[in-house]
């Protein structure tokens, strides 16, 4: 097999961008965008299906692309096309150019997928940069508004400032392995047998800033409330799914090969890390009134659940980072989804207030919230409490009983504020008919078709889970 | 024809997941179509399965369907998978068919209530998906899901009119009782996955044998707890206060739940788990004594009530007592005959009462009624026919052929004695008397003031007519399939039933003893309706005379209350327990509960202090991050 066509999703999801900029410059029309984004992340993923039992080429040095990596372009550009849904009914209601939103969009998510197909720190960095560049733009696509504008400065220093640690732990991992190459450093750390030098160990250090900082884990997770609210709500949830799950998968990939979590200490580090990230996000997302705010820590703690599992590295661990991250994606693309759609022209659904008696007009939409919210939460038959149970199996396999115990106790913190949603949208509505105006707007057909379908993949996956893992164990198998 | 088993219990789910998605839009006659269809449509497949099962028994004689499994963890394997044997095959069977029939008669029933006409469908479908779900369940797991599915449903249904506040009442005692005996039931489950390492029945069962003594402490532990929760659920002593209550639901719920499935479920255990409790012979043995306890107590407080429904309600309590006797002399068969029986005569004796009460308004105290026989003519042939069956009238009805066989195994089996028969034989006398003082007071008589108040008073409509004439029907015939030896011997259903459940031995007491014992039995039957007919029919007032004797007064209200449990068991747990909560409410743990919420508060204060909004302060934080992270990766 021609190696170069295996290359063919990615080559797909590049073009894709240039494919709108030509298109815009001649005819501008916010539907032809839409459909051209579809598109272009529908057809790498026909493909995958063609390509998924074909053996893996090496693309030395840049990319790899195998099961693994198939996999993970296939849940992104899958989110991806959830975003763009959500997207159009979004900027539909507001002023100004809108076509070059799904340009951005859809070169995140190209950046995305070379993420999780590079073999190599050179493609690592570019997949990064063309990820958190156009992150930049999108946060701060509503520029006319204060927030917005604030969010995206904010997102541009802090990214900015992370990726220059990422640059120099990498700098200093090739000064001490000699390679950038994975697979390489995988050889090259199996010759030696003496202690780490501090070079290395340092460069480790830096690398997990970086990673920590498009995570958004405790202590680079300051960001995350300011820019989640700022930004426009579909940007939020592909900040929040697409950008984090890329993260995610390069992680692990690189912790098999590049040796990242063979070291003691850095599974010391990573475990302080993920403890932090479990409470503080859970404690700040206590008594916070606004709902884009709350899932940003509730965000926070997720991604400490997750790297519980990513610790456990055991083959468990990686099944169970990649399943819990699959129910991650459904459940919080449901709920920015809904956020979305209930906003209307005059104000965004974004404060909790707005939800309250939510259920005695639009029974079916809170209650699919209300999945949603118990799937973060982890109540069984929901996808979550699958995903939350393969985490808590990898701990105790890997006899991490310290930090399940601790995320167990942080879960039953997280439970409080997730139920306060829920029982707020059971309260009688208030008296004051001005007050929550989202609940009037009615839902486009594309809007309703992708939240059922997501709720009903929510309780798919968390009644009958067996396929959805094999598929995942297919995958991850062919990482190591 | 055996790979639709699972369309069985997925039928009556659609028509729940159909009926509350889109039921308060559709009209009165398509909740109709959905709610009774399906349960219909489940009796068809039920039907379709059982024939083929019949034509081509399966090897081991049972059949398993995994669906799929759940989750797979360390041994922990709980599968949605169904088991078919003879014993779930009969006792799906009757919840189909006469959950079906019960269905079709609610159409008519319910369609005078003015709101909650699909909520009620709703309800019932999802009580029949949990049940058959408990009687198909391949693993205890699975069990447990049917088993609280029945529960949850029966608290629904009970407080179905929840408006009126003594019904929700009711269905929160009915809740919390049975809820005693899950407890022990849960317990159950527990100890044996501990112990045995799999919930899976077939393999539990397999292990059991090999690993535990005949008459050791584990085994006796586990079928205590495993009698706990049968207790609770067939509300047999001491857990039997909730079902009279549970009258408070519609007429059709008390048919369905209260007579004809949900209260057999623990009978349904006891045989499903029956190799734990043949390993102790002790548990065993409590089982009989059990049963014919309750079957005396429940008979004597069944004499005194006024309310029809009570009556049945009573009487379903000691027929129960009656198949929990079987189960504790070992005649499987035998309870489970029984409890198909008294299905078909219970179902059709509340029904009958439900017609009875909505033509008068209803009206459900019998003193009010009387000389309902010439007004409802139809309604009364049935309710005699069922009452027949219940008092088990010799020869013509099949109750008799049932309780027959479980009054002659309580004698003739090994564990059984004299005093088991004894007590059997006073019950069907008691049985025989209640049942037709019921019979008398209804249909016989002058009409009450009230009766002729109402007149003309209709029949009810085809929709109830049906479920009644079939019901007669089978109370009737459906005895002919297992006959004694002493009248042609015919074993169709325990020969049936053997490929599934432990063949029963008895001592083979001689031929002559056997029909000695026939001939006593029914004695105690026409013997009991004589009694009623010279008390209330020819000598009228010589009730009234008893009545008013002073220890006759006693006696009533003690009975009339049920032996008291009520009052027991308020002084004895409730006040109690009030009190203890009421003295408590301020206590240490409540003080430690307000610490955490108090804590986590505060610890949200001081974590939210760190957002400032300042992008340097951030930026600051990075750096401090990274310090620290670079130099525990090193230091470390």
């Amino acid at each position: 097999m021609n190696p170069f066509s295996a290359l063919t999703p990615i080559v797909l999801l590049g073009l894709t961008p240039l494919v709108l900029m030509l298109v815009i410059s001649f005819h501008r029309s916010h539907r032809l965008a839409v459909v051209i984004s579809l598109v272009g992340m529908a057809l790498p993923l026909a493909l995958l299906a063609g390509t998924a039992t074909s053996a893996a080429p090496p693309l030395a040095p840049l990319l790899i692309i195998d099961g693994y990596a198939l996999f993970y372009i296939g849940l992104l550009s899958t989110a991806t096309m959830v975003v763009v849904v959500l997207s159009y009914g979004f900027l539909e209601r507001v002023p100004g150019n809108r076509e070059e939103f799904y340009l951005l969009l859809t070169l995140a998510t190209f950046g995305c997928a070379v993420l999780t197909a590079s073999n190599h720190f050179i493609s690592f960095f570019l997949g990064l940069e063309i990820l958190s560049v156009s992150l930049y733009g999108l946060v701060a696509y509503l520029r006319t508004t204060r927030t917005a504008l604030e969010s995206g400065i904010k997102y541009l220093i802090l990214a900015a400032a992370s990726a220059a640690f990422l640059l120099f732990g990498m700098a200093l991992i090739y000064a001490d392995l000699g390679t950038m190459d994975f697979t390489a450093m995988t050889s090259v750390l199996a010759a030696k047998t003496r202690e780490p030098s501090v070079l290395l160990l340092g460069g480790f250090g830096m690398v997990i800033i970086g990673a920590g900082f498009k995570l958004a884990v405790v202590p680079f997770h300051m960001w995350a409330p300011d820019v989640y609210q700022g930004a426009p709500t579909p940007v939020t949830a592909y900040l929040t799914t697409v950008s984090k799950g890329a993260m995610v998968a390069l992680l692990l990939r690189y912790g098999q090969y590049g040796g990242l979590l063979d070291y003691d200490s850095v599974a010391s580090v990573l475990a302080v890390i993920a403890v932090l990230s479990m409470f503080l996000g859970n404690l700040l997302a206590l008594l916070q009134d606004n709902l884009k705010r709350l899932l940003a820590y509730s965000s926070i703690a997720h991604l400490g659940y997750l790297l519980v599992a990513v610790i456990a590295a055991s083959r468990e661990g990686s099944h169970a980072v990649t399943f819990y991250l699959v129910a991650y994606f459904i459940t919080s693309l449901g709920i920015f989804g809904i956020i979305t759609a209930l906003s209307d022209e005059r104000k965004e659904a974004d404060e909790i207030s707005d939800y309250r008696g939510l259920f005695w007009r639009r029974p079916w939409v809170s209650g699919a919230l209300s999945l949603m919210l118990f799937s973060l939460a982890g109540i069984p038959l929901t996808a979550g409490f699958v995903g939350k149970f393969y985490v808590l199996t990898a701990g105790v396999l890997s006899d991490l009983w310290a930090l399940v115990i601790l995320l167990v106790v942080s879960s039953v913190i997280g439970l409080y504020y997730y139920l306060r949603i829920i029982i707020t949208m059971y309260l009688s509505a208030p008296e004051d008919p001005s007050s929550p105006l989202s609940a009037t707007r009615r839902f486009s057909l594309p809007e309703g078709l992708v939240l059922a379908g997501l709720t009903v993949l929510l309780i798919w996956f968390g009644i009958y889970p067996a396929p959805l893992l094999s598929a995942i164990q297919a995958a991850v198998g062919s990482l190591a | 024809m055996l790979e639709l088993l699972w369309l069985i219990p997925a039928f009556p789910l659609a028509g729940f997941v159909a009926l509350t998605l889109v039921g308060s839009r559709l009209s009165r006659p398509e909740v109709a179509y959905v709610g009774a269809g399906s349960v219909g449509l489940s009796a068809v497949v039920t039907l379709l399965v059982g024939l083929s099962f019949m034509a081509a028994p399966p090897a081991g004689g049972s059949f398993v369907q995994t669906l799929w499994v759940w989750v797979d963890v360390a041994g922990f394997r709980p599968a949605f998978a169904f088991h078919l044997d003879a014993l779930s095959l009969t006792m799906i069977f009757v919840v189909t068919f006469v959950g079906f029939l019960i269905h079709l008669y609610s159409v008519e029933y319910m369609m005078e209530e003015e709101e909650g006409y699909s909520r009620f469908f709703a309800y019932m479908n999802l009580f029949v998906c949990a049940m058959l779900t408990l009687l198909l369940a391949d693993n205890l797991m699975l069990l447990l899901l049917g088993w609280e599915g029945v529960g949850l449903c029966s608290y629904l249904l009970i407080g179905f009119f929840y408006k009126d506040e003594a019904n929700s009442q009711a269905a929160s005692k009915a809740f919390i009782v049975t809820r005693v005996g899950d407890t022990a039931m849960l317990m159950a489950l527990f100890l044996l996955f501990a112990e045995l390492g799999t919930l899976d029945i077939q393999a539990l069962l397999e292990r059991a044998g090999q690993q535990f003594q005949p008459g050791s402490g584990m085994a006796t532990a586990v079928a205590l707890l495993l009698l706990g929760g049968a207790v609770g659920k067939s509300a047999q002593l001491p857990l039997q206060t909730w079902l009279p209550d549970a009258m408070a639901g519609p007429t059709p719920v008390s048919a369905l739940i209260h007579a004809a499935t949900m209260v057999t479920a623990g009978v349904y255990l006891i045989a499903r788990t029956h190799v734990l409790f043949t390993l102790a012979p002790a548990v065993l043995t409590l089982v009989a004594v059990i049963g014919t306890l309750t079957l005396l107590m429940a008979g004597f407080a069944a004499l005194v009530q006024s309310d029809i429904k009570r009556v049945l309600a009573y009487s379903t309590i000691s027929q129960i007592g009656y198949m929990f006797l079987a189960l504790g002399v070992g005649a499987w068969s035998a309870a489970l005959f029984h409890f198909m029986i008294h299905a078909f005569f219970k179902a059709l004796l509340f029904l009958g009462a439900g017609a009875v009460i909505m033509s008068l308004h209803h009206e459900q105290d019998m003193y009010r009624m009387g000389g309902l026989r010439r007004q409802m003519p139809f309604t009364f042939w049935c309710f005699l026919i069922g009452s027949g069956a219940l008092a088990a009238v010799p020869v013509v009805t099949a109750g008799f052929y049932s309780k027959d066989l479980i009054i002659w195994n309580a004698y003739n089996s090994e564990i059984g004695g004299v005093w088991l028969w004894a007590g059997a034989l006073a019950g069907a006398l008691l049985t025989s008397v209640y049942t037709f003082r019921m019979v008398f007071l209804t249909f016989y008589r002058e009409a009450t003031e009230w009766v002729r108040h109402l007149m003309p008073i209709h029949e009810p409509g085809p929709c109830v007519r049906i479920p009644l004439g079939v019901l007669a029907v089978l109370s009737v015939a459906a005895g002919v399939i297992e006959l004694p030896h002493t009248m042609g011997s015919l074993t169709l259903f325990s020969g049936f039933l053997n490929t599934a459940l432990p063949e029963y031995h008895g001592v083979h007491a001689s031929y002559g003893t056997e029909l000695l014992f026939e001939l006593l039995a029914a004695a105690a039957s026409l013997g009991g309706i004589w009694l009623v007919w010279t008390l209330v029919m020819a000598s009228p007032g010589s009730m009234e005379r008893i009545a008013a004797q002073p220890w006759a007064r006693g006696l009533e209200r003690l009975w009339f209350s049920g032996w008291g449990f009520d009052a027991l068991y308020d002084a004895l747990f409730v006040k109690p327990w009030l009190w203890c909560a009421k003295v408590n409410k301020d206590d240490f743990i409540d003080f430690f509960y307000r610490a955490v919420a108090f804590i986590t508060e505060t610890l949200h204060f001081v974590a939210s202090m760190t957002q400032t909004g300042a992008v340097r302060w951030y930026a600051t934080g990075i750096a401090v991050g990274a310090v620290v992270t670079v130099g525990l990766v090193i230091i470390l």
